[in-house]
């Protein structure tokens, strides 16, 4: 099957009208989720999952694309309306949108994230029908102990890209691993770990762990440090986007998509660096540098640009070797496997009508969207009036859902707490959750190549790094523990520049309040929680 | 004396306040103007922001009434009890607040501030419709 | 970064700094139970048996792996630690990362969840959530406390119709069984 008859195919399955409706679903929940700026779009996609238990894998994975850009797409609504990022992702967007929607352009800065979105999304989703099955073709002659280097490639990628410091990431990462230990072993059928308990004789399941890290650890470390206080909702304002506007716009869009796509596909850590670089880029092309940090539309439109160019881009690696490199990709690879499809060179041939199905709903998923979303906006708005008691409540009601319905056991629901607890903890010490995840859903992947490298090799432990593909990603496990390093360095740089920006703006404003009445008292507070 | 306004950035709240600047001219009594939240939502549309409190101030500068301005996070009772709770602590003589249509399902899930203070306030109520 | 008003009283975010100079305890039991936990793969790694006819590398190698990279890394972030190194909070737009934790809301929180295990299967979904979702939302500082319950019961009966009804997931209905629409 060709290609461009595979993807054609793909349309003609997720055209069907009941597809289409699934679609639509995945759409609006995983925007309404994703506009809430307390969840990210790894919890959105671990929350959700139980929705599609009974569904034909088909449509659970045509509802889950749409779940995914929803998601990615519902961050930018708020952070432009709210100055607060519902992902860590929209940071950006949120620096020069919601200056935007305050100097009363907001209606522009919803569309150039909009469109933007649709054109980058667009863009890379061809990017993606073009490159996996390219990829998958050579993936296909890659040997197990390739897969074992690529496997430590995105461990210390991810370990090393997210959270405070590389220690507290391998912590995490090695937590995600001992989890994947736990339970029967595949190969020899030996139980390990189990502490006899018939329980954890099967393992723990995936969803439990990401739904107990994500959304359960979340509400415990919401409900031990509530923040109350409303956030100055700006009103949305401007008649959407002028000449110029579009003019300054699609240039960014355009690069936002060639930063993003690229970011995507290696194991990076997910959809922030690529904002981030777009951010960067569009500032320094600037003729109007003067515009960054009050309001630039190209800060707007790169980085969103940016943002889903790359969520198309974390799903190459995804299909075509079975490698998630962000939390959210570990979450839908879980998915995939509990559906029976293991994601990897030969996806493609062996289950290309799903795929492609997959594929072709991404598509629809972007129109959706951009139809969808700029008439919505007043719902999203109405969205964020959700108290949060309420909110978190609910969270946690669809975590212990999503958990009993798994195996309807009570033992579960211990367990998926139990879980939260620590993930609760690790929020509490700044440790990064992602890393966990991506362990706990690589670690067996790795566990098993690698033996099965060294029962081909007899026990030459060498093996592992004389295939030439696997010593060329051994030297880029080196030069990504030093790459990211400096990119860190440069985020966190950029980061002081906009806190600098953002505290100058802050001394000018003059508390309100008369006489007698007590004036609110402000703080800053870094938003960027790493998710 | 004092009299108390329930203000909120809505059409309802801006005829409260409008009508309690007139009733406080009249009276010679100061006004004290209230605007709280209860703070457990990512946005409150009740909740003025700094635009709306200069507006407000502009007015009652204009008016040349004397005034008090509370704009604060209220406890989590919500409105009502922060209006009542002013009333109490200032003896106010009478309360001025906005009150607009509700459906009777709205009113069940969400409650009525207005109902509230009309039924507990201890003094004079003026209810305006927007 | 946003500015973000918080109630009056509100400690400044300077507390960090002085949190800096306090014996971080919590955050040495972190490394103690990491640790531990490194110690416990290793020693039970150690007790997996091995088929005698398995190949080169039996189950026992990666266990051993992750317990050396358990207690590697909590050797790494206890000397961070000594150096003056603190993990901080992680932030969000619903955390408010200046005070301590707020162990009482934390307890309520896990009671309602508690007692959710306890009753969802004598007393069915519709019932056993409705009262995690009230005391959870109640637990958060939802008032008042009937309306949180009036709140979670319209939610779970609406959970639960949809997810037996229409996507055939299997949940307890409890006492309600045979009620129209729920068992």
């Amino acid at each position: 099957m060709g290609d461009l008859t595979g993807l054609l195919e793909g349309f003609s399955t997720a055209l069907q009208p009941m597809y289409l409706l699934y679609a639509l679903i995945g759409v609006l929940l995983g925007t309404a989720v994703g506009v809430l700026p307390g969840i990210g779009p790894a919890m959105t996609v671990a929350l959700l999952l139980p929705l599609t238990y009974t569904l034909d894998a088909t449509a659970a994975f045509i509802m889950f694309a749409g779940i995914y850009y929803g998601g990615m797409y519902g961050g930018s609504t708020t952070s432009i309306l709210l100055n607060t990022p519902g992902e860590s992702a929209s940071i950006v967007t949120a620096l020069e949108g919601n200056k935007m929607a305050k100097a009363g352009r907001g209606a522009a800065a919803l569309a150039t994230a909009a469109i933007g979105s649709f054109v980058a999304g667009t863009i890379a989703t061809v990017a993606l029908s073009l490159v996996a099955p390219t990829v998958a073709r050579v993936a296909v002659q890659l040997g197990p102990a390739d897969y074992v280097a690529l496997a430590v490639l995105a461990f210390f990628t991810v370990a090393a890209m997210l959270g405070a410091s590389p220690a507290r990431g391998i912590a995490s990462l090695a937590l995600g691993l001992f989890i994947a230990v736990i339970g029967t072993d595949s190969l020899t059928g030996q139980q390990r770990f189990t502490l006899g308990l018939p329980t954890l004789a099967d393992g723990i399941d995936v969803v439990i762990v990401a739904v107990g890290f994500f959304a359960v650890g979340e509400a415990l470390h919401v409900a031990s440090r509530l923040r109350r206080g409303p956030i100055p909702l700006v009103p949305i304002s401007g008649k959407g986007m002028t000449r110029d506007d579009w003019k300054r716009s699609w240039k960014p869009w355009l690069r936002g998509t060639a930063i993003g796509f690229p970011i995507g596909t290696i194991p990076a850590g997910g959809a922030d660096l690529g904002t981030f670089l777009s951010y960067a880029t569009e500032r320094k092309l600037s003729k109007r540098k003067e515009e960054f940090g009050h309001g630039a539309i190209e800060g707007v439109a790169g980085p969103e640009a940016a943002n889903n160019a790359s969520a198309a881009g974390v799903l190459v690696p995804l299909l075509t070797l079975g490698l998630p490199t962000s939390a959210t990709a570990a979450i839908m690879l879980a998915a995939f496997q509990s559906y029976g499809i293991q994601p990897g060179p030969n996806l493609f041939a062996a289950e290309g009508e799903l795929i492609w199905a997959l594929i072709a709903s991404l598509y629809i998923g972007n129109v959706l969207l951009l139809v969808l979303n700029l008439p919505l906006v007043g719902v999203w708005v109405k969205v964020l009036q959700l108290p949060r008691p309420y909110l978190y409540a609910g969270i946690l009601t669809f975590a212990a859902l999503g958990t009993y319905a798994v195996g309807a056991s009570t033992e579960d629901l211990v367990l998926l707490f139990v879980l939260g607890g620590i993930g609760w903890a690790m929020r509490s010490y700044g440790f990064p959750i992602a890393p966990a995840i991506v362990g706990l859903i690589l670690g067996p992947i790795a566990e098993e190549q690698m033996r099965r490298t060294l029962a081909i090799s007899q026990g030459d432990p060498t093996a592992l790094v004389t295939s030439p593909f696997a010593a060329v990603v051994y030297v880029l496990v080196v030069l990504a523990l030093v790459g990211s390093q400096w990119l860190k360095r440069r985020q966190a740089r950029l980061d002081a520049v906009v806190f600098a920006q953002a505290q100058r703006d802050e001394e000018r404003l003059v508390p309100t309040g008369g006489t007698s009445a007590e004036g609110p008292s402000r703080k800053d507070h870094d938003s960027r929680g790493a998710r | 004396m004092t009299i108390v306004v329930g203000y909120v950035p809505k059409p309802e709240g801006r005829a409260a306040l409008v009508a309690a600047l007139e009733e406080a001219d009249l009276r010679g009594e100061p006004l004290h103007v209230l605007n709280t939240s209860k703070g457990d939502a990512y946005s409150d549309p009740g909740y003025a922001t700094e635009e709306d409190i200069a507006e407000v101030e502009a007015l009652l500068e204009e008016s040349g009434v004397p005034y008090e301005l509370e704009h604060r996070l209220g406890d989590r009772a919500g409105g009502a009890a922060d209006i009542l709770e002013a009333v109490e602590r200032l003896s106010a003589s009478l309360v001025v607040i906005g009150i607009r249509r509700r459906t009777p399902t709205g009113k069940l899930l969400f409650g009525s501030d207005a109902q509230t203070v009309l039924l507990q306030a201890p003094c004079q109520v003026l209810a305006v419709k927007a | 970064m946003s500015a973000v008003q918080v109630p009056p009283g509100a400690s400044p975010p300077s507390t960090a700094a002085a949190r800096r100079h306090r014996l971080p305890v919590g955050e040495l039991v972190v490394v103690v139970v990491l640790a531990g936990l490194g110690v416990f793969a290793l020693v039970e790694a150690h007790t997996i048996a091995v088929p005698t006819s398995s190949n080169a590398v039996g189950p026992r190698a990666f266990p051993y792996a992750v317990g050396a990279v358990l207690v590697l890394s909590a050797v790494g972030l206890l000397v961070a630690l000594l150096r003056g190194e603190r993990g901080e909070v992680e932030g969000g737009e619903d955390v408010d990362t200046s005070g301590g934790a707020d162990w009482a809301a934390v307890g309520k929180l896990t009671a309602a969840f508690a007692a959710l295990v306890v009753l969802v299967e004598p007393l069915g979904w519709p019932i056993a959530a409705s009262l995690m979702f009230g005391g959870a939302a109640w637990a958060l500082g939802a008032r008042p406390w009937w309306r949180a319950l009036l709140v979670a019961v319209v939610l779970n009966t609406a959970v639960h119709v949809v997810f037996t009804r229409v996507l055939g997931v299997y949940l307890p209905a409890g006492p309600l069984e045979g009620v129209v629409g729920l068992g």
